[in-house]
């Protein structure tokens, strides 16, 4: 029991000595404003960025920009999961599927994303449904991929025996392809998420009037610039907290993964 | 077992497949804006927009822009990987190295670093320097982070029998880190090419000044959506020949890391 506490202890401890490179950073950023190595017009101190990253959270102005970024990643995004693990299984399973899919895909791979923004405000206009198209659609590419990938190479040992035991059709497919995958399709997941907050982040560049991206570009436009960072800063954060809670939840979900082997 | 031409009919299916699928979705997509179901000045027909793509290519129209973000695109990808490579392998080898850069690079990796392009042009200005800085900045976290886990990878049976022959460190790292690395390397400037050009065309959409990014927004925005259009397909295309360029390349660079490790 004490052995267990004084473990945890220790994780916490080891976890933040693995900050403490970033804070150093902060640290001689700091230094350099306030001894003036680093002039104001170049760029603003690490305390100012920080205190104009309190007054935005402190005034709610950034609670709206922050609901509007993340409905539009969120929503682009569970699309492209759910999308995406249909079609990667289909193309796994059917032939057909995977005929006519896969030179799609091949035309879709290269293409930057971001460059299908204009496109798609042409085709579906300048509001929420374009943003939310173009995240879809390069978050899905991967996850696609990934799925096809994780579902194909499925052990035929799993799918024998399970055939012996008269598991067919969506049972199998949901007790044993999309299990054995998992791995797969959570690694094109992972992907997808940094890609949904590129995407974002580009079209709130190219055309918003809210959101994290456009706050970042007015800030920037008026010269703002501890603003700006601090909204970068704050990007920055909410990437990395999605990225771990991702992972731990994750961790959590596939812990039998490990017994299975 | 199938007869030849059993294989051959097959084999003739199998590419009928793989063809089929883009044929009927072009025709459909030529089919529907021949009709005027859609509006032919948002949705212009497929075959047009060939003719319009290659009207500009024979006028070398699209050769300026297209010349601006490739050199840019190449010039920010080479600078990534002269600085990232030689910091990874550090890191992969040095624990003080790997201690201080690796929480800077997985907290960075995450931040979208397009969310920087107001900061890069008050820093590098609006011309090419400040994009050329961004798509160093971008390319730099694959290619950092893929030397990083090739290095740290490498068997210690390598490093070990190479010692015990005598091997100094700067002869070690020639003949033992760095080639062992290789491999890993170029995974990571693989994934870097892709992230080069979008890096590129996005901050052309956004900050201006030449380049196919800004080609394609100018077109949309005076409404010539055939340029536009024309432009996003030269942009594929560049997308779709650098990737296979670089696993071109990878068969012909890393042929002998296999025969000589």
């Amino acid at each position: 029991m004490t052995n267990r506490s004084g473990n945890a202890l220790l994780t916490r401890f080891s976890g933040l000595l693995r900050l403490l490179p970033l804070l150093i950073v902060f640290a001689v950023w700091q230094v350099a404003s306030t001894v003036g190595a680093l002039p104001k017009w170049l760029m603003p101190s690490f305390f100012a960025v920080i205190a104009s990253l309190a007054d935005l959270v402190k005034s709610g102005e950034i609670v709206p920009h922050t609901i509007a970024s993340l409905a539009r990643a969120g929503a682009g995004f569970a699309i492209a999961v759910v999308a995406g693990i249909l079609i990667g299984v289909l193309m796994a399973r059917v032939r057909a599927v995977q005929l006519a899919m896969e030179p799609i895909l091949m035309l879709i791979y290269p293409v930057p994303k971001p460059a299908l923004i204009p496109l798609f405000m042409v085709w579906l206009g300048i509001g929420n449904f374009s943003k939310i198209s173009v995240i879809a659609l390069a978050c899905l590419v991967p996850i696609v991929i990934a799925t096809f990938n994780g579902a194909r190479s499925v052990d035929p040992m799993l799918l024998w025996s399970a055939r012996a035991r008269g598991t067919s059709g969506r049972r199998l497919l949901w007790r044993v392809v999309i299990p054995s995958a998992l791995p797969q399709i959570a690694a094109g997941v992972r992907t997808a998420i940094a890609i949904a907050i590129i995407v974002l982040v580009s079209s709130e560049f190219i055309s918003s009037d809210s959101g994290l991206g456009y706050l970042i570009f007015s800030y920037g436009g008026v010269g703002a610039e501890d603003a700006m960072l601090a909204v970068v800063l704050y990007l920055a954060v909410l990437g990395y907290v999605f990225d771990r809670l991702y992972v731990a939840s994750l961790r959590k979900a596939m812990a039998w993964h490990a017994f299975a082997h | 077992m199938h007869s030849p031409i059993d294989s051959r009919a097959s084999h003739a299916r199998t590419l009928a497949a793989r063809v089929v699928p883009v044929g009927v979705l072009l025709l459909a997509w030529e089919l529907t804006a021949r009709t005027g179901v859609v509006n032919p000045y948002v949705f212009p027909p497929v075959s047009e927009i060939v003719v319009r793509w290659a009207a500009l290519v024979a006028d070398t129209t699209m050769l300026g822009p297209l010349w601006d973000t490739l050199w840019r695109a190449l010039l920010g990808l080479g600078m990534a990987i002269v600085i990232g490579v030689p910091l990874g392998l550090a890191m992969g080898r040095i624990r003080a190295a790997e201690w201080f850069l690796e929480p800077l690079f997985s907290f960075g990796f995450p931040l979208p670093k397009i969310a920087l392009i107001p900061l890069y042009v008050s820093w590098f200005g609006l011309f090419s320097l400040s994009k050329v800085m961004l798509i160093f900045t971008d390319c730099l976290f694959p290619v950092v982070i893929f030397t990083y886990h090739g290095a740290r990878g490498i068997s210690p049976v390598y490093l070990w029998s190479a010692q015990a022959r005598g091997t100094g460190r700067v002869r070690m790292f020639w003949r033992v880190v760095l080639p062992l690395s290789l491999a890993s390397i170029y995974d990571g400037v693989q994934v870097a090419v892709v992230v080069a050009v979008l890096v590129a065309v996005v901050s052309e959409m956004v900050s201006g000044g030449s380049g196919l990014g800004y080609m394609m927004m100018r077109a949309f925005r005076y409404g010539d959506v055939r340029s536009a259009f024309a432009t996003l397909l030269t942009i594929s295309l560049i997308g779709f020949a650098l990737y296979h360029i670089a696993q071109a390349l990878r068969e012909r660079l890393l042929f002998w890391h296999v025969t000589e490790a």
